[in-house]
This record gives C-alpha cells, structure tokens and sequence, in this order.
C-alpha cells in the first residue's frame, strides 16, 4: 500500500527499505514531493552526471527510510535486546497498557523552532517555493490544515487556499537531531520502545507498575516538549491498535486514554478506514459491501471476511474492528525488501545514458543493502513509461501520465554485490524493449532477503556444485537437489517475462564462482573425484530436473548424463526393464509379497503398476515442474517387475505439499501408495491424515431411505456401534482372517470407513489371508456379509466410498484368492444396488 | 425480500439473513457452490479457450469464473432458478451433460442433491464449506476420469425433480422448461469423483459415460 501511494507521489523516490515500519508514516506524508533547493542542482538526469546520488540526499523520504539503520546502529540492544524476553512475559496478558507516542507535524515543528514568530502562522515545508507552485506541500501545520491545506497538494493550489502560507525548506540535520533526542527521552523512561519511524513509536509500560501510564504520558511529552521545542501527542490503550488510534485522538499536543470497556463504544462510528492496514483499495471493496464504520465492520462473521478477503487478511479485519491486537511492542518486522526508485527529472538521451543511469541506481541499492545488513535474491526492475498521448507533465520534471512495467528475477544465491546487481538490472532493463527517451521512473527492489551473516556463512549450502562435491549419496541429498530444482522453477514462474531463464544460469554460474572462492576452498579441486560416481545419483530424479539444470549437471558428469538418459528412454521403449540403479527394497518386498500370493509374481505387479499409472495422472496434475520429456510411461506397461520402483520418480518433492493436504484422504493415500518408499518425505507431515470428513456412521444413517435390499437374509447393523458389531462379531471368531480384520481395524484409526480399513490391508505385507483353512468358506461369507452391509449403508449417500473400496477390494483380489472370491462373490450384488439407486453400472477401471 | 435474485458468488455475498429456515441457508450456499462448481466443470472440458476464463478465489480455493457475460449468466440463471426447489428439496439431480454435434450425450455431470427437509438446528456453514470445498479440489484434478471430447460439443444443464415445483416463485425459475428428455437408452457407467454427507446436506458428484452397449445401439 505504501509503495502504491509513493510510487503515485510522481516525483518522488521512494525507498522501501522497512515495509511495514513506515507504512504508516508512509501514509500519513507520503503524497509529499521532497528535493530541497533544486534551484541550486541541476533538475535531471541530462545535466547531472550525478543525478542519483544528489537526488538521494534531498529527498524526504529517503531520509524516512533510510533513518532506521541509523536508529539501530545508536541503539542496536534496545531495538532487538528485549524482544525475546518480553514475549515471554506478556504473551498471555491481557492488561498490557501501551503508549503510542508522535511527535506533532514533525518537519514543520522541527523547522520553525528557530522562528517563533511563526508559531500561530500557517506555515508548510516543501522542497521548492518556486513562484510556478508546481512543487507538492510535504507537511503542513495545524494553522495551516485549518485553511484545507494538506501534504500532497501543489504550492500553488495550497497558496490559493492561503495566500499567506509560509513555505519553508527541509532541515535533514535537525530533524535527525530531533528524533535523537525524542529517542533518548524514550528509552530513558521506558526500555521496551518500538521504533516506528523517526518521529513515532510504542512503548509498553507493563514493567513500571505503580506508575500510571497517563501521568508517564504526560511526563514524556512534557521532556519531549522542552527539549526538543515540539509537541508530541500520546495515546494510551490496552494495545497497540487502539492506542495509536486514541493517538489520533489526541492531536495536537494532547493525549488521549481509552479504556479497555470503552473500546467497542470508541470504534463503534469509526470509519474502517482509520484502521492501521486498511488501504484504499480494501476500503472500496468494504464500501461495495456497504460497510464503512467498525462497528457495520462486526456484523459480519469471521469466516464470511476470511473468505472474501483470505485468512490473513479477514482475521485482521475481524480484529480490528473489535479493538482487539495481538501485536507485541518490540516485534519489529523485518523489511521484506530493500530498493530505490527515481522518479523526478527522469529523462533520458539515449541507451548508454540511461544505462549509466541504472548503475548508479544499483549502487544505491547495494548500499542500502549492505547498510541493512541484508542480501536479496529477487530483483525487479520497474520503470514508469510515459503514455504516448501523454504531453509534459504539469508538474516541472515530473514523469506525468505514466504505465508502470515491471520484470523481476530470482537468483538461488542471495547477494548485495553491486556488480551482480548491475548485470542483473542490465538484463532485465534488456527484457523491457523499450525507448529509452519514453522512460520518466526507475527503481530497482530487492526482495526474498536473508540476512547477510548467515549468507556469507553458508553460501556452499545455497550453490549447486557444493552440492555434488559434499554428496554421498544417500537418499535425503536427493532431496536436495529436488529442492533446488523446485526453487529455480518457482522463481521461474513467479518471474515475468521471459528473460529469466538466461538470468538464472547466469546467476547459477556466479553462485558456483563464489564457492570456488571460499576462503576455506574445499570445493574446486577434483571434480570427479567429489562428485557422487554416476551409477549412485537417482534417474528418477535427474530425468524431472529443468533442462538447464540437467546440462550444467551433464557438464560435470562430462556428457556422460545424457547419454545415460537416453540409454535409459530406449531400453523403457522396448519393455526390456531398464537399469536400476538403487536396487530398491519395496521392489523386493514386493517380489517377496508376490511370490506368498497364488497368483504369478509377474501379474502382480503389473496390476501394481497399473494402478499407479492411474494415479499418476493426479500426479501429473499435481505437479509443478513443467513437464519434462522423460515421463517414463513405457515403464508402467512393463512386465519387469523392478520398474515398480520408478513409476513415480521424484514426484513428491515436486508436488505442492499444501494441495495435498488439501486433497481428500482417499485422493492422497492413493498418492502415497504410488511413491515408493524410499522416497517418502520425512516427517508426518505429508502423512494420510486421520481424521476424517466422513460422519459417523451411527443409527441415524439413511437405510430407511434405502429401498428393499436384494438380500433379505442379511441384517444391516453390523456397522453400528463404536466399535461397529461386526469387530466384537470377529473378535471372539476362532477364524484368524477374521481377528486380522479386526487388528486393521484398530490399525485403520479412522474406522468409520472400510476403505480405510481396506488400505490398511493393503499397506500390509504379510497377512494370512492366503492359506486355505478349514474355515475358508466360513471366512468369506462372513466378510461378504460385512461388505454387503456395508453397501446398503452407503450406496444412497457416499457412492465414492463404495467406488474406492472396491477398487482396493480389486485390487487385493489379484493378491489373494481369499479376496478374490470375495469380490465375484459380492460383485453383483454391487451392480444391483448401483442400478437401483443411480440407473447405471459402477466402473471400475478394469485391469488387463 | 425473499425474492431477491441471489448474488453471483464471484461478486461477494457476505452476510445471510439471520432469520433464515436452515433449508434457506443450506440452498443459498449450495446454489453458490453450484455455480462455482458447473463452472469448474465447463472450464475442465475445455469447450471454451482457456482464455474464456478468469482466475478467483471461492471458500479459497482457486477457481475459474466465465468472462463472457452471456456464458456467466447462463450458469447463474439456470442454478438461482433452482433455489427455491432446491429448498423445499424437490431437486434430487443437477446434470451438466455434453453432446457431440449429432446431440447425442458424450458425458454428464451429475450432482445428486439432499437437502435434510426435516434439519431444525443451526447449519454450521464454516463445516459444509469445508466439505464443499473438496469437491472443486477434487474436480480441478479429475480430468483423467473424463472423456476427451470432439470438437464444437454443445452443453445445457438440467434438473432432476422428484416432483414438479407448483406455480414458479422467481423470474429465474420461469427459466426453467419442463421436460421428459431420456437420455441414455442403456445404463450408463458411473464413475464416482466426490461425496459428502452431512446432517442438514448430502451431495454427490459422479459422472456418467454411454455403457458400450449404448455406444453399439446408438
């Protein structure tokens, strides 16, 4: 939000060094225009080889953005020290008193201090008091606000409304003595202050109880006030939220408290877009909903604002309306990015100016990087294009009626280097395609930030070929890999345009340069000899890598990768069963599983394979990397029973683990059954989660709605009960298949669901439902009985949990006789109650 | 205003009456999900260029809303027409069937609705979302369970009643036309995508495919 309105600002920098920190100051000014005496600097890029530079130094908001880092560097304890400690103490509290103290027109007082006289006198400050007006009021005065003077407006417009308007210039060195001194006063009363911006903050007074907050308030102010010459107002609430708002209150030069039952009353005819967070854009579409106070704000539940405005952002919403904050003084956001812009006196001669120009610009950055003590890996490169119809704008060197454009990149190797940040800018200005003589803004943003120590720590974690050199490998590196192939994708997609795909070779040769160079230089030495031998890396895997990373791997392996790969394709082609290069322990239990079962390994497996194949159509869907050539399909029609194994290579990684989670449980156990073990992700996270969407199954069920069972003899109410019946039925049976039934049912957890139960036989590699018993025929009607049951419970309402059960019910019957016969057993009877209740015939995908 | 026409979902409706019988509450959301899901639908069997639609956010799940004004309101009239059958539970199926040129049907669409006329208590609409929700996750991935269909195929929706409503209650019900359209001549096979079952609400999503049968005698 506050970059929109400072990138509107049309001849502003912005420099959104701290994001959240200075929304609000950002808000607040932010329609401001800044360059002090232009009169004594030349106006554009075309007269001033220095441009840049000079620009910076008399902008406003620069000296906004960029006064965090001096904060922190003179306080460096304060503003982190306590963080950690305090959560502790009132993370449960509800009674935090919190101040929130600002200083009162802060780049007005802090001028006019040397000029009492204008203290009753409507004054503003603007960088220029040209007689043209066509410079933007900064800030004005209270006296001056009385006239309908505001920070955005033009000189001009704003002498029209007062002609005796004072206009003044800004002071940088003031101002920064006086937000030093507001800080001392601060932290000497308080320890726990949250910097804001340089004239703002948050202090939470819990620790000094026995004061009242109110008579601190008023103490502060009253040291603020004499030692600085300015005012500052106050607002004291229970939280953050509401004492900035009773801040608001309090201007000019008061305070204001709010008390904790008085808060619903306070908000109750506020306009919503008072709140902290609530931009314009969230204002409008709140407006359309006919909601404009807090109070119209709480009439509307959480999850309907949650849906409409996602979670985050409806959880906010709900909040604020009732006053409520969770925020902890002292939680300082970190910045999410870190850039300059320059979008006054853009103009351009040709190619090599306005590339000058852009070097000077990643200079900037990179200092501004390196002064935040943060490395970035995403670049986007913004440039303001004047709108063809569009003449000299009104306002001197401003950039007018522009399109704004935008490419960005990521890099895997988060960095501040200039000369990286140079070549990077210099591509993506390359991918804009765009008449330099038509650009009026630039600015150049970094985001995905680390923090430079861990950066410089670890850049070998980050880099590819370390990667190979430290490998041995085991299963978990394979993961690695994965995870950086995902990462170059991702940032390939979130990237606009199509120059990416250059920029992050580029940029992956440059993270390799970089470990070469470590000081500690293990990397480098002997290829061959650190790379993991050919024969050890997981095909499955290298064949789903993007293509460029797949060659700059084949270059390492001298060539030899792709041949391999292609060997692979053609023996897959000819059913011949390719190379294994893990020989695989699931293939093998497999084969163990296969040869206990009465039917012919071969035919097992291929039934596996089969049914994986279905499922890796989800897969398919699922996946995020682009598709590459090498989907091993043939595998599946195999008769090789060790290609099992690659059916599903690397897919895990690949998939977007919060659609899975998303997925219905039967959806992601079939996944899960596809992935062969070894490349099951750590953790349970991913894991078939066990609750279940599926409502009891209790006595309430829809059987009455059931027409006449085609099997009269059998009762329905084996499934009733918690257990159901049917487990106690089994328990007590001296039949083992029974008992083992009822060991998966307790196996199963979400019990309620056949399916499940089904599954877990399934994942079972040994069962006894194979040997023939005496009890043979006894068994499978007993288990006939409970699936026949079991239909009629669930036909008219869940046909999926049917169609899934039989299915796996198929399944098994080509494992063992045992479920074979119980399936043709039951079969019909399936189709009959299909028929009757949807006038069709299940499918079930047949198995050749 | 209890002939208010409902809004589409994709414009935000955000508060529902209070006073509301649970069936009203349960067929308002369900007409909103119908809307999105039939969507979803057209969107999957590719019968429109991609482009045709846009991309939002419902129960926040991504899904696809038609652009063409004509397309939108096709879907959106035919669905709010049901909603005052659909609660007095008179709708047991919705069907989204595509023919091929020589109108004979390549795939239906069946949503099986039962709405609980005998549910007094407070529908939890948080629980039935979530439920609702699975079934456009599911449908976004379901492709594979479908067929692949020829060019210039033709699409309508149609109700299943179990009964006919009486005089028609809203504009958009006019819409409906009365009809005793057969559609398969054989049992058609079935494969099932999404169930769910709750108290106030049970729905289902399966589709249907011309048995080989069929397939010879058509």
């Amino acid at each position: 939000m506050a970059n929109d309105r400072l990138q509107a600002c049309p001849e502003q920098s912005s420099s959104s060094v701290s994001s959240r920190c200075f929304d609000n100051h950002g808000i607040r000014g932010s329609p401001t225009s800044t360059v002090i005496g232009p009169s004594k600097h030349r106006h554009s890029t075309l007269g001033d080889p220095n441009f840049v530079e000079n620009y910076f130094k008399n902008s406003r908001l620069h000296f906004i953005g960029t006064w965090r880092n001096r904060y922190r560097n003179r306080f460096p304890s304060l503003s982190n020290g306590f963080t950690k400690s305090h959560s502790n103490v009132s993370a449960g509290t509800q009674k935090t008193p919190i101040i929130h103290i600002d200083m009162d027109c802060f780049f007005v007082s802090v001028v006019i201090r040397s000029h009492p006289e204008l203290n009753d006198k409507p004054v503003a400050v603007c960088h220029s008091d040209n007689p043209k007006g066509t410079a933007e009021i900064s800030s004005a005065n209270y006296p001056a606000r009385d006239y309908g003077i505001k920070a955005g407006m033009f000189v001009r417009d704003a002498k029209s409304l007062c002609p005796q308007l004072v206009i003044l210039p800004y002071n940088f060195e003031s101002y920064e003595e006086v937000a030093d001194q507001f800080y001392n006063i601060l932290h000497k009363h308080c320890n726990r202050v949250q910097a804001v911006s340089c004239d703002e903050a948050f202090l939470d007074v819990t620790d000094l109880e026995g004061k009242d907050p109110q008579l601190l308030a008023s103490a502060v102010r009253k040291e603020i006030s004499e030692a600085t010459g300015c005012t500052a107002s106050a607002g004291i609430a229970e939280n953050m939220l509401m004492a900035r708002l009773a801040t608001r209150t309090a201007k000019p030069n008061g305070q204001c408290y709010i008390h904790p039952e008085r808060v619903d009353e306070y908000l109750d005819q506020l306009p919503i877009k008072v709140l902290p967070g609530i931009g314009h854009g969230l204002a409008e579409k709140l407006k359309n909903k006919n909601v404009r106070t807090c109070g119209e704000l709480r009439l509307i539940s959480k999850d309907s604002l949650q849906k409409y405005f996602g979670i985050k952002t409806g959880e906010m919403l709900w909040n604020y309306s009732r006053g409520m904050d969770n925020r902890l003084v002292g939680m300082i956001q970190e910045s999410k990015s870190v850039g300059a812009e320059v979008n006054w006196g853009v103009r351009f001669r040709d190619l090599q100016h306005a590339q000058h120009f852009l070097l000077d610009l990643c200079k900037e950055v990179s200092l501004r990087l390196q002064g935040c003590g943060v490395q970035g890996r995403t670049f986007t490169l913004k440039i303001k294009k004047r709108r063809k119809d569009a003449g000299e704008p009104a306002k001197f060197m401003g950039c007018g009626d522009c399109e704004n454009l935008s490419h960005s990149t990521t890099v895997p190797l988060a960095t501040d280097d200039i000369e990286v940040l140079q070549r990077i800018s210099k591509q993506l200005f390359g991918s804009f395609h765009i008449d330099v003589k038509d650009i009026r803004g630039v600015g150049l943003q970094v985001s995905r930030l680390e923090s430079a120590d861990t950066s410089r720590q670890a850049p070998e974690r980050n880099s590819l070929k370390s990667w190979l050199m430290s490998a041995s490998a085991s299963s978990k590196q394979q993961f690695d890999i994965n995870r950086i192939a995902k990462e170059c994708v991702d940032s390939e997609g979130k990237s606009v345009g199509g120059n990416s795909g250059v920029l992050r070779i580029a940029s992956v040769e440059n993270s390799v340069h970089e470990t070469n160079n470590a000081p500690n230089g293990e990397g480098g030495s002997n290829q061959s000899s650190s790379v993991p031998p050919l024969c050890h890396l997981d095909m499955g895997v290298v064949e789903n890598l993007p293509s460029e990373l797949l060659s700059e791997l084949n270059e390492i392996y001298d060539g030899k990768l792709v041949e391999l790969i292609t060997k692979r394709k053609v023996q897959g082609d000819k059913s011949t069963g390719s190379a294994c290069f893990f020989p695989p322990e699931p293939a093998q239990v497999a084969v163990e599983e296969a040869e206990r079962s009465r039917n012919s390994a071969s035919v097992s497996l291929r039934r596996t394979a089969l049914e994986m194949k279905g499922t890796q159509h989800i897969l398919e869907e699922l996946r995020m990397v682009p598709d590459s050539e090498a989907r091993p399909d043939s595998v599946a029609i195999s008769t090789a029973g060790l290609e099992n194994n690659d059916l599903v290579p690397s897919s895990l990684s690949q998939v977007d683990t919060s659609v899975l989670q998303q997925l219905p449980e039967e959806l992601r156990a079939d996944i899960f059954e596809a992935l062969p073990a070894h490349r099951m992700p750590e953790g349970t996270a991913l894991g078939p989660r066990t609750d279940n969407m599926h409502p009891p199954l209790g006595i309430k069920t829809a059987t009455d709605n059931q027409p006449g069972s085609t099997d009269s003899g059998l009762s329905n109410n084996l499934w009733i009960g918690d257990p159901p019946l049917w487990v106690d039925k089994f328990k007590v049976s001296k039949l083992s298949t029974l008992n083992f039934f009822v060991d998966m049912y307790y196996k199963a957890n979400s019990a309620e669901s056949l399916s499940s139960i089904l599954q877990c036989i399934i994942a079972e590699s040994l069962h006894p439902l194979n040997a023939r018993c005496d009890a043979w025929n006894e068994a499978i009607h007993s288990f006939s009985e409970l699936l026949m049951n079991y239909i009629k419970l669930k036909i008219v309402v869940d046909i999926e949990e049917i169609y899934v059960c039989f299915r796996l019910l198929r399944r098994l019957s080509t494992k063992s006789q045992f479920f074979l016969e119980v399936y043709n057993l039951v079969f019909p009877h399936l189709q009959a109650s299909v028929d009757e209740n949807y006038s069709g015939t299940l499918h079930i995908p047949p198995i050749k | 205003m209890p002939n208010s026409k409902p809004k589409s979902p994709f414009s935000g409706k955000m508060e529902r009456k209070d006073n509301q019988s649970p069936q009203g509450e349960v067929a308002g959301i369900l007409v909103e999900f119908l809307e999105v899901a039939i969507t979803s639908v057209v969107y999957l069997k590719g019968i429109y260029p991609s482009g045709a639609f846009e991309r939002r956010r419902y129960m926040n799940v991504v899904v696809k809303r038609a652009r063409h004004p004509q397309l939108r309101e096709y879907i959106h009239s035919a669905v709010s027409g049901l909603l005052p059958s659909i609660q007095k539970g008179l709708v047991e199926r919705v069907a989204v069937t595509f023919f091929n040129t020589d109108n004979i049907p390549m795939e239906r669409f069946i949503f099986k609705l039962m709405v609980n006329q005998s549910f007094g208590s407070k529908v939890e609409e948080s629980d039935l979302e979530f439920s609702l929700r699975s079934f456009l996750i599911k449908l976004s991935v379901s492709q594979s369970l479908t067929t692949v269909l020829p060019r210039d195929c033709r699409w309508e929706i149609m109700a299943y009643f179990r009964s006919l409503p009486q005089v028609s209650t809203s504009k958009d019900a006019e819409m409906w036309i009365p009809t005793d359209t057969k559609q398969w001549q054989q049992p058609p096979l079935i494969t099932p995508i999404k169930s769910m079952n709750s108290e106030p609400l049970g729905l289902q999503l399966y589709l249907e495919h011309p048995s080989p049968a069929e397939q010879v005698s058509g």
